[in-house]
């Protein structure tokens, strides 16, 4: 590379003046959450464990049957997550509180799926579309599109997105859809907030449900801890927890409450936010090559054996 | 011989009160058959419970508020009792459940019991419609109106907080049978589960006798039956403590000598 100080500041220069005359709007990062999602506050103090949720998802999806059957509690013994053959689990946790009638431990249940969140990490990370965020707060996934990256499942900060690896033709990757065939034909809550026995899943509009928790920790003082887990977690989620033990102790995750495709949006359109930018430094990196290749030849004359 | 006297007379009685139960429903299978040759034996109350079931009446737009001891206090203060409550019998099969999803069949539930054994009407009947106009007709008493007056659908857009009928179900069931430890607690206990039509799937000759009926139910009921030898139904061999003035005297259950023992 016979690139010389001089020239290289030149291009240098051109570069600053770039990133400096690009408008600071399009530096900012602008949130696309959905004003009027749906969604689902799941109030953990309620669940029961009956695993009912898992077993309408099972059905409502059209997965396959698992090994042991729904009404099989010792699946219990061992922490699941979803995957490609179920979009929903719950998992059962001993925080250490005990009954105080009969001075046996309590089991508290948590019911785990797709948060939905509002600004999504998996379709920001999507590189071709096939993860989108739709209005009705649901983050759709379309297979016609889906090239099989993965990135949607290293970008999940819950690590949702599953794939199926046993299907060598069409593999698609599977997550909880939030029921939106139910919801847009049929206006029907998704299936596992429709079974359950004791509305530990409420379901609604998002807004709705976020007054509805804050009334609920007001109205019943003692009762939760007082936050409410996806309110402001990666910038929100279209699923909601109320908790009456720490959410530390049922395997949530301490989350950054900024969005997470803030930092990686925000660099991507700083670089391409104008097609000319791009342009300007293949233009630029063209002269440079053409400099160094006429450069050369001068130095290096053809030699007589190449030419035949 | 007071004593027998006294037994005699409560006999009559009963035998007297079963002909009286019997009676209206044999009138009801006679008018029936008549038409229909398939007769299906209703329990009497059965169908009005129901219907009673079936009915959808207007929902209570807003609650008194008051804490649960001063309802309390005031409900005892109205002497209402379980004289008051009209029917004993309920089955809760709520078209509102049954809109959303139809997974078992309807629940017995016995409101005459669970009144005497607990004595306070506002452990269940918590709250009550703020004016006197919007149960008028439906029920007995304003303070005791049924649960889907407030409970309906779930997921109500008008009434988030408000529980759907069959949440409202569970969240007061369940955790009072727990804490008395009285009343079932699984969801077979209150739940029976749907029975598919049997009329296709039994298949026996003309006239079988008793050993090919029990082999036609076992030809599918194999593990119920293995479940039935382990229970009282054929372990039974007497005397029981439970069985009133009769503790001493049974000495032949399904175990021992009792007939149909196959
Ligand atoms: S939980 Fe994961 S898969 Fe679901 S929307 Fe959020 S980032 Fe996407
Ligand atoms: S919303 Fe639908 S897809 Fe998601 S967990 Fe519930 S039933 Fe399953
Ligand atoms: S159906 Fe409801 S109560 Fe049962 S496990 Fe699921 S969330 Fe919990």
């Amino acid at each position: 590379m016979q690139l010389k100080r001089r020239s290289f500041f030149k291009l240098a220069a051109v570069g600053a003046a770039t990133a400096i005359s690009t408008p600071r709007s399009a530096l900012a990062w602008q949130s696309k959450a959905p004003a009027d999602a749906f969604g689902c506050l799941m109030d953990i103090s309620r669940c029961i464990g009956c695993r009912k949720c898992e077993q309408a998802c099972n059905a409502v999806n059209e997965l396959p049957l698992p090994v042991r059957p729904f009404d099989d509690l010792s699946v219990f013994d061992e922490k699941r997550r979803p995957d490609a053959t179920k979009f929903t689990v719950v998992n059962r946790y001993h925080s250490g509180r005990v009954d105080d009638d009969k001075g046996l431990p309590v089991a508290d249940f948590v019911k785990i799926q797709c948060m939905h969140c509002q600004d999504p990490a998996c379709v920001s990370a999507c590189i071709t579309g096939a993860m989108s965020k739709k209005s009705n707060g649901a983050v759709h996934y379309d297979a016609d599109k889906c090239i099989g990256c993965r990135y949607c499942m290293v970008a999940c900060p819950f690590e949702i997105p599953a794939y199926e690896y046993h299907n060598p033709l069409t593999p698609k990757v599977m997550k909880c859809t939030l029921c939106e065939t139910l919801l847009s034909e049929q206006n029907k809550p998704p299936a596992c907030a429709t079974i359950c026995p004791t509305e530990a899943i409420t379901f609604g509009k998002r807004s709705t449900l976020l007054k509805l928790a804050k009334k609920r920790l007001h109205d019943n003082p003692g009762r939760y801890v007082d936050h409410v887990y996806g309110e402001k977690e990666v910038g929100g989620t279209s699923w909601l927890y109320l908790s009456n033990v720490p959410f530390a102790k049922l395997g949530f995750l301490k989350l950054p409450l900024k969005p997470l495709p803030r930092l990686p949006e925000t660099l991507q359109h700083s670089l391409f936010s104008y097609l000319w930018s791009p342009a300007l430094l293949f233009t630029l990196l063209g002269g440079v090559m053409y400099r160094n290749h006429k450069q050369q030849t001068l130095q290096h004359p053809e030699q007589p054996g190449d030419v035949s | 011989m007071i004593q027998q006297l006294f037994r005699l007379k409560i006999a009559l009685l009963v035998v007297l009160s079963i002909m009286l139960m019997v009676q209206p429903s044999l009138a009801a299978i006679e008018t029936v058959a008549a038409q229909n040759d398939d007769v299906v034996w209703t329990a009497p109350g059965q169908e009005k419970a129901r219907q009673r079931a079936q009915q959808i009446i207007p929902m209570v737009d807003k609650v008194k508020e008051e804490g649960p001891i001063r309802r309390s206090q005031r409900l005892h203060a109205t002497e209402l009792s379980i004289k008051d409550a009209k029917n004993t019998y309920f089955l809760l099969d709520s078209p509102f459940i049954k809109a959303q999803e139809d997974h078992y069949g309807p629940v017995r539930f016995n409101h005459g019991q669970h009144a005497a054994a607990s004595g306070d009407c506002s452990i269940c009947h918590h709250l009550r419609p703020a004016d006197n106009s919007s149960y008028i007709g439906d029920s007995n008493h304003p303070e005791t109106v049924r649960c889907s007056a407030c409970h309906q659908q779930a997921f109500h857009p008008d009434y988030p907080e408000r529980l759907g009928l069959k949440a409202a179900y569970h969240q007061s069931c369940t955790p009072c049978h727990q804490q008395q430890n009285k009343g079932p607690v699984t969801c077979s206990g209150c739940h029976l589960n749907k029975v598919p039509e049997h009329k296709q799937l039994v298949k026996l000759p003309e006239k079988p006798d008793a050993l090919q009926v029990t082999a036609e139910c076992l030809r599918c009921h194999e593990d119920e039956a293995n479940d039935m030898l382990h229970t009282a139904h054929w372990q039974w061999r007497g005397p029981s403590g439970h069985t009133q003035d009769h503790s001493r005297e049974i000495r032949h259950g399904k175990g021992t000598t009792a007939l149909n023992n196959y």
